[in-house]
C-alpha cells in the first residue's frame, strides 16, 4: 500500500469577479501546499428574491492549472455555495444546488442552527467569526452534526484583518470546542486576495490557539476536509452507491445509448424514494 | 565470568533548546527597504497585539536578516514557539500595508535551514530523476 501524505485544502476562497485576483489567489494556494481549493460563491438571502449563482468553469480560469508546491501535480479547484439563512425558508435544495460540489449554510440563530445540525443535507456549516456567538452551542445539536459528517468551519482571515474580530473568532472558536471537543472542525481562509492567505503548517499551529490539539489542528486542514469533500460527493448519489450522470454530448449512437442512460435515472430514483 | 549484558533502554531526547524558523515578508507592493530592527519591531508587535505585553516580553532573536529578499531567521525557546508562530501568522499589515509572514521552515537544528529539499529541481533529462541539482 501507498502511504499517502497529508494533502492539504482550503475549502473557502472568496468569489470575486476580478479574474486576475482569483488566479492570483489560486496560484498562492498552489505555491504554500494546498493541492484543493474550494471557490466560494455567497446566497444572501436577505434579498427579496435571491438569485443562485452559477459555478464559473475552471477552465475559464486557467488553460493549465498550477502546480501544487511539493507534489508535481496540478491544483484541484472546487465550487462551493454558502447559504446564509435567517429563516428556514432560505434552505432550499433543488437541482441549482447541485451543480456545487460543496454545500454549506451559515444559521444566523439558534433554531437555524439545531435544523442545520441534526436535519438539512449539507456538507459544512460555518461559525460567526464577525461578531460575538448569538447563541450557545449545545451539545445535542453539534453532536448530532458530528454523526451525520457533517463539518463545521472556522474562516481565519477576518482575525488577521482586524484585532477586534480577532477577538471574536478565537472566542467563538473556543466556545465551540468546549461543547465539540476539538472534533469535526475544519479551518479555512475566506481569502479574497492572495497576502490573506497562510500556509497549512500555520493554519495547523494556528488552530493551537482556536483551542484545537496537535492532532485536531493538523486533521482541520487535511483530512477533515478530505471527509468534507467526499462528503459533497455522495450527495449527488443516491446513498453513495449509483450516481447518474449525464453522457459527453457526442453521442454517435444516440437512441440506444438514451435508453441505458433512462434505465439508470430511473434505478437511482427508485432507490431514492424507497429509503 | 561475565555478566549477561543488562537490558538497557537509550532514548534520545531532542537534546536542542532552541527552534529556529526561517521566515519571509511579503508585501502587497513589492519589497522595500525595511532594517533588521523595524523587521523585529514587527514581530513584536504582532505577538504585542495577540498576547499583550506578557507575549511581547519573552525572548526570541533574530539571528540574521536580509533586506533584499527580506527574509530572516529566527531562534526562539522551544516552550514559545507556538506563540511565536501564531503571532507571526496574524500579522497582516505593515505600515497601513498589506503584508504576509510566510514560514519557509522549522527545525531544532540551525544547520537544516542552509538548504530547502523543495528548491531542489530534479534532473528533467534523467528519467529515474537520481541525478539532483542544487539550485
Amino acid at each position: 500500500m501507498v502511504c499517502k501524505m497529508a494533502m492539504f485544502m482550503d475549502l473557502n476562497v472568496n468569489f470575486t469577479k476580478d479574474k486576475k485576483t482569483l488566479q492570483n489567489i489560486i496560484e498562492t494556494a498552489a505555491h504554500l501546499g494546498y493541492s484543493t481549493v474550494a471557490i466560494n460563491y455567497t446566497l444572501e438571502s436577505q434579498q427579496k428574491k435571491p438569485e443562485i449563482p452559477k459555478p464559473t468553469s475552471i477552465s475559464d480560469l486557467f488553460t493549465k492549472l498550477p502546480v501544487v508546491q511539493g507534489r508535481s501535480r496540478p491544483i484541484r479547484v472546487l465550487s462551493r455555495l454558502t447559504v446564509v439563512a435567517t429563516d428556514p425558508s432560505h434552505f432550499r435544495p433543488n437541482a441549482e444546488y447541485k451543480a456545487f460540489d460543496l454545500v454549506a449554510v451559515f444559521p444566523k440563530t439558534e433554531k437555524l442552527f439545531h435544523a442545520a445540525c441534526m436535519t438539512f443535507e449539507v456538507d459544512i456549516i460555518c461559525v460567526t467569526v464577525t461578531e460575538k456567538q448569538p447563541f450557545h452551542f449545545k451539545r445535542a445539536p453539534v453532536n448530532g452534526a458530528i454523526d451525520r459528517g457533517v463539518f463545521f468551519e472556522i474562516v481565519y482571515t477576518p482575525a488577521i484583518r482586524d484585532s477586534t474580530m480577532r477577538r471574536y473568532t478565537i472566542g467563538n472558536s473556543l466556545g465551540l470546542m468546549e461543547t465539540c471537543k476539538g472534533k469535526g472542525v475544519i479551518l479555512s481562509s475566506g481569502a479574497e486576495k492572495p497576502l490573506e492567505l497562510r500556509g497549512p503548517y500555520d493554519i495547523a499551529n494556528l488552530g493551537l490557539v482556536f483551542g484545537l490539539s496537535e492532532g485536531d489542528a493538523k486533521a482541520a486542514v487535511s483530512t477533515n476536509c478530505r471527509s468534507v469533500v467526499l462528503n459533497g460527493e455522495t450527495r449527488t448519489t443516491a446513498f453513495g452507491i449509483i450516481r447518474t450522470m449525464k453522457k459527453p454530448p457526442p453521442a454517435p449512437t444516440a437512441s440506444e445509448e438514451d435508453k441505458s442512460e433512462e434505465r439508470e435515472n430511473s434505478a437511482a430514483k427508485r432507490a431514492k424514494m424507497e429509503h | 565470568m561475565e555478566e549477561p549484558a543488562a537490558f538497557e533502554r537509550l532514548v534520545y531526547k531532542n537534546a536542542s533548546n532552541f527552534h529556529y524558523m526561517k521566515i519571509c515578508l511579503v508585501l502587497e507592493n513589492g519589497s522595500r527597504n525595511i532594517e533588521a530592527a523595524q523587521f523585529k519591531q514587527l514581530i513584536v508587535s504582532g505577538l504585542r497585539q495577540l498576547y499583550g505585553e506578557v507575549g511581547a516580553a519573552f525572548p526570541f532573536d533574530l539571528l540574521k536578516f536580509d533586506p533584499g529578499t527580506l527574509t530572516g531567521i529566527l531562534r526562539v525557546y522551544n516552550s514559545g514557539l507556538v506563540k511565536l508562530w501564531s503571532a507571526l501568522t496574524l500579522i497582516g499589515s505593515y505600515q497601513n500595508e498589506l503584508c504576509a509572514v510566510r514560514v519557509t521552515q522549522v527545525s531544532p537544528f540551525l544547520l537544516a535551514l542552509s538548504g530547502n529539499s523543495r528548491e531542489l529541481e530534479l534532473d528533467q533529462a534523467s528519467p529515474t530523476g537520481e541525478k539532483l541539482l542544487l539550485t
